[in-house]
């Protein structure tokens, strides 16, 4: 069977497959992004990510000016289980980088 | 039946927790406290002497809703409480249920006060 | 499977749980079913300041729908055994 092959593409969580033990972007709802070693990952697109970094984007409203205000937050997390349902998307290393 | 087995064999059936005082945090944030009487596979529960916890900073208030059927898929937490420790801390204070919808009411209102304002803003920069 | 299988081996180790509502809870593991719900024993809330109706619960059931995050030890993932199960499990769909 061609999709037992490890470079065979037919279905996009193959693509997910080559990614194994490389570093991904993952964009998450609730505006957060995850860069990280890609150690596991199932059908519903839970995943094991290691060595992670996570970016959170938050806007607050000035209490004075009322003006939006918008926050990244950074953090290290050495493993990190994520759940599936709240990825909206999953991309491979950049080559070039 | 599996779900009723005992904790040592390692599940996470509710079935230690029945009968028990429970906090139970939902999906909209509401907190409630209540004897667990039943749940099932979903995570629904029955709560019986059922009251919502309602805290706006340190004030808080037990407001009795009776017996709760709750739906499964809006429970975020079932928490045992510690019948040998006070549930909130020291210094929070036990107000009425009118004082307490009033407080809800203000944080409530400076919270759109803030969104308005935004937008009011949004409107001036246009020019 | 592959993450109830995962996560059954990782029972008695002390994890970090982070809920779609952003509340964060360490504890130790006690169990996990295959809808990924998981009860937590001897907790302590990270923002123990901002959920203080929290403070006397010990131990909690978690729903596995409302899970953001499970912060892992680093004792508990062997990253070989995690590739070799991840290929097994793809070529199972």
């Amino acid at each position: 069977m061609a999709s037992e092959e490890d470079g065979a593409v037919k279905e996009p969580l193959d693509l997910i497959r080559l990614s194994l033990d490389e570093r991904i972007y993952v964009k998450l709802r609730a505006d957060r992004e995850l860069r990280g070693k890609l150690h596991a990952y199932d059908q519903h697109l839970n995943m094991i990510l290691g060595e992670v970094e996570e970016v959170v984007t938050t806007t607050e409203i000035d209490d004075e000016t009322y003006e939006e205000i918008v926050k990244t937050t950074k953090r290290q997390v050495p493993y990190l289980f994520v759940r599936g349902d709240g990825v909206i998307l999953v991309s491979p290393p950049l080559r070039s980088a | 039946m599996s779900w009723a087995a005992p904790d040592s064999f390692h599940t996470t059936s509710l079935a230690d927790n029945l009968d028990k005082k429970l906090l139970v945090i939902l999906r909209d944030g509401r907190k409630l406290v209540g004897t667990l009487r039943s749940f099932d596979q979903f995570a629904n529960l029955v709560l019986e002497k059922a009251v919502e916890r309602i805290i706006v900073g340190d004030l808080y208030c037990d407001l009795p809703l009776g017996l709760y059927i709750i739906r499964g898929e809006n429970v975020v937490l079932v928490g045992e409480l510690d019948q040998t420790k006070k549930d909130l801390p020291a210094h929070m204070v036990l107000v009425s249920a009118a004082e307490i919808k009033r407080a809800q009411k203000a944080e409530k209102d400076a919270t759109e006060l803030k969104g308005t304002m935004r937008k009011r803003m949004e409107f001036l920069d246009l020019d | 499977m592959l993450f109830f299988s995962y996560f059954k081996e990782l029972v008695g180790k002390e994890v970090t749980v982070e809920l779609k509502n952003d509340l964060a809870i360490t504890g130790v593991l006690h169990s996990v079913d295959q809808y990924l719900n998981i009860k937590l024993e001897n907790i302590k809330v990270v923002d123990e300041i901002k959920y203080p109706h929290m403070m006397s619960v010990k131990n909690c059931f978690i729903r596995g729908s409302v899970v953001r995050y499970v912060q892992l030890p680093v004792d508990g993932v062997d990253v070989e055994i995690l590739h070799d199960a991840t290929r097994r499990e793809a070529r199972g769909n």
